[in-house]
């Protein structure tokens, strides 16, 4: 069933157990797990079917600290929320990423990556995605690792037919949950804005924000400041932790025989590190896009290796007479180190056209990621040069530590924690169940439950954990239901 | 006074010819690796390029 407003669900007379809010992969895709399992869900999403610039004003913040993208473009507030421009790029965190990095404080995850492997192939399905290959190291520092570029998966065309035939899914559009209630040990209620107008409160036995890695937080902190923390009483880490995937050109690279890696239809090969590499360089973890370059970069970085180089120069030129693709610039994306000071707060000043206050993100990047920059490239640079693949330059910026350049991607679009998961209470805000500590019948979806970034795109990630929520949840409502 | 103990050197000499006599130790000896190895092509940078020493101008 699909509702255009909150009046329409409301004269429904439909009854759901649980309100997932927002409607992009984690919301559908958890409401698709419980709908299965024959529970009858609402999802409330704040947009319309497709984009308007009236809703898009709401995503309006503000950034302090390193430059950022404008936070109503880096996300998407209608039908199928953040996948709408979501380019794709497929892999699972891997199995180092859940496991703390000793070398840097507040690593890892309190679950493993055998936690989601069970989901993997449902995953699959439904991101349209074919088997990933095994990694292959070509040292021992460094392995290629396969992204997939999948179909990119719009989550608001993909299953809306399903959805607007399903019995158990309630789809209501148009209907901005404002902020939740609660009493400190449960939530009562969610308030809902649609059509225009205040339509009071929805009530449901659990609720799920699955709104985005940036308005998790800003739903929550709002909840919680204006319930005198009834809805997360244990707020201490709420909005902390936020991370990206800043992502920057770091280098190039010259290659003899472009046929050595197997790029993929779009031309480009990725690269990790060993955890042992990691460990040594006392780096986070990353990974080097390697994307074949014109031919004129090609020759302009020929002629310089001349200068320094010149036997190499020539041997590398031979193959370039072969075959012109075979240099490439080297795009370094890499895990941010998970810190208190990186955080979603509410503005002071901002504040949207129902009176809520805006985002501000506080978001730097720090010294160790800069290391793990220059480090992760010098790695990326010895594998090549020892196995004779190929010769790395690494950017003049990036060997004098020099400000990142503000005209190239930044980041990944990638909003990651705020409502991270842990064990420590002063430290997460969510169980290894995705469950708010201390809050009976609160769930949260999506990258904000992220305790530590990884180095890879985390759509896939986010998908594998939100089966295994709603499978957690639909086990929980049927032991409650049987007991009862 | 001059030396005149020359027995332990000669003794040397015929345990090593000895030793050498026995076929696997002289196919050793044959393929031992040189007393000195070659130094590794270590790896250097140089305006940013990761480079063996021995590429170099």
């Amino acid at each position: 069933m699909i509702f255009d407003n909150f009046e329409g669900f409301r004269a429904s007379g439909f009854t759901p157990k649980v309100i997932l809010i927002g409607s992009g992969p984690a919301g559908v895709t958890i409401a698709r797990k419980l709908a299965g399992a024959g529970i009858p869900v609402a999802i409330f999403e704040a947009g319309k079917a497709d984009f308007t610039e009236e809703s898009q004003d709401f995503y309006k913040g503000k950034t302090v600290g390193d430059y950022y993208f404008d936070l109503d473009v880096t996300r998407l507030r209608y039908l199928g929320g953040c996948s709408n421009h979501w380019a794709g790029w497929c892999r699972v965190m891997d199995a180092v990423d859940f496991e703390p990095k000793a070398w840097v404080p507040d690593t890892g995850w309190p679950i493993r990556r055998t936690d989601i492997e069970p989901y993997l192939e449902e995953v699959h399905d439904i991101l349209d995605l074919v088997p990933f290959r095994d990694d292959v190291w070509i040292s021992d520092d460094i392995r290629w690792v396969q992204l997939i570029k999948s179909p990119a998966v719009r989550f608001g065309e993909k299953y809306r037919s399903e959805i607007e035939q399903s019995k158990n899914i309630a789809l209501v559009l148009d209907t901005y949950v404002t902020r939740l209630e609660g009493d400190g040990t449960k939530v009562t209620g969610a308030h809902v804005w649609s059509a225009g107008k205040d339509q009071g409160v929805a009530v449901a036995d659990y609720y799920v924000p699955c709104t985005g890695g940036l308005e998790n937080s800003r739903l929550l902190l709002w909840s919680n400041e204006q319930s005198n923390g009834g809805v997360v009483p244990h707020a201490e880490a709420l909005g902390k932790y936020w991370m990206e995937h800043p992502q920057f050109q770091g280098g190039n690279a010259l290659m003899d025989n472009p046929d050595q890696f197997e790029m993929d239809d779009v031309s480009e090969a990725f690269f990790s590190p060993s955890l042992e590499a990691m460990q040594r360089e006392q780096i986070m973890n990353f990974g080097i896009r390697f994307i074949k370059m014109p031919y004129h970069g090609a020759k302009w970085l020929v002629a310089e290796l001349a200068c320094v180089a010149p036997e190499t120069a020539e041997w590398v030129s031979e193959g370039i007479g072969g075959n012109l693709r075979c240099a490439a610039q080297l795009v370094m994306g890499w895990e941010q180190a998970p810190r208190a000071d990186n955080f979603v707060a509410l503005s002071a000043t901002e504040k949207d056209a129902l009176g809520i206050p805006r985002i501000e993100l506080h978001w730097k990047k720090s010294e160790l990621e800069h290391r793990t920059l220059l480090q992760g490239l010098r790695l990326f640079g010895k594998t090549l040069a020892e196995k004779d693949y190929g010769r790395v330059r690494i950017e003049d910026w990036v060997l004098n530590n020099q400000p990142y350049p503000d005209d190239q991607e930044l980041a990944g679009h990638h909003h990651m924690g705020g409502t991270r998961m842990g064990d420590d209470l002063s430290k997460s805000v969510v169980d290894r169940n995705q469950q708010v500590h201390g809050v009976a019948n609160l769930y949260v979806g999506g990258s904000s439950v992220f305790a530590t970034s990884g180095q890879c795109n985390p759509t896939t990630t986010i998908v594998a954990l939100s089966c295994r929520l709603g499978d957690h949840l639909a086990r929980r409502i049927s032991q409650s239901a049987m007991a009862q | 006074m001059a030396p005149t103990n020359t027995t332990p050197r000669a003794t040397r000499r015929t345990i090593l010819q000895a030793l050498l006599s026995i076929p696997a130790f002289a196919l050793f000896a044959a393929h031992a690796a040189p007393s000195r190895k070659q130094p590794a092509d270590e790896l250097v940078e140089v305006n940013g390029w990761i480079l063996k020493r021995s590429e170099l101008a």
